[in-house]
């Protein structure tokens, strides 16, 4: 099998860090069932997971959570 | 586990732009398609099994079985955990090259870790590679 980039988005960051997720992102304060942000928001899902997905093309820091802020939660 | 991700941390670079790249969703929020058998939440241990979800798939006829978080706002619109149609809408303002063929979801609750490690995880990535065509995994949780 060949290997598949990845990009997790936590809302659980200490527990994910356990793992050591090759590329993460913490949407800061968002809570549990909340990943992309709230219903029906649907600018801010797509803030989140275009940010996301750049993490797979910037510098990474293997293991480490990127966290972002998004005052609009 | 720990120990394992202690030694190092797997990773693949990205080789192309992300407007060139297929992309997979994989969550562990509990989707699936309704008319797929619902994950086992009466076990105390957990359901091991993953749902395989179509690129096409509507996202109204998905649904949350997940006992384990507060899924109501996901059951109001499932992008909150598993968002498809935001994929779309990359898609068509070229962000991304393309929405996979098959995406995956699974119960991320279990009291058997290590096979949910052992043999879920690497049974989901298979699958993707094998059937998605992706390039890339956008990985969610609850």
């Amino acid at each position: 099998m060949r290997g598949l980039p990845t990009v997790l988005i936590t809302v659980s960051p200490e527990v994910s860090r356990q793992m050591r997720p090759p590329r993460a992102m913490y949407p800061k304060g968002f809570k549990i069932g909340n990943s992309l942000g709230k219903p029906g928001m649907k600018d801010l899902q797509k803030r989140v997971l275009r940010d996301a997905l750049v993490q797979l093309t910037e510098p990474a820091r293997p293991g480490e959570i990127v966290e972002r802020e998004y005052p609009e939660y | 586990m720990t120990q394992i991700s202690r030694k190092c941390v797997l990773f693949t670079p990205l080789d192309r732009e992300l407007a060139k790249c297929t992309v997979a969703l994989v969550t562990a929020a509990g989707v699936h398609r309704k008319d797929q058998e619902p994950f086992n939440i009466a076990d105390e241990l957990g359901d091991l099994s993953f749902r395989v979800i179509e690129g096409d798939a509507a996202t109204s006829d998905l649904m949350v079985t997940h006992h384990h978080y507060d899924h109501t706002d996901a059951d109001r619109d499932i992008n909150v955990v598993f968002p498809l149609d935001i994929l779309r809408e990359l898609k068509a303002e070229g962000f991304i090259g393309d929405v996979a063929r098959e995406h995956a979801g699974y119960m991320g609750y279990t009291m058997r870790l290590k096979q949910m490690y052992e043999e879920t995880a690497p049974a989901i990535a298979e699958q993707i590679d094998r059937k998605s065509r992706a390039d890339v995994i956008v990985l969610t949780g609850g």
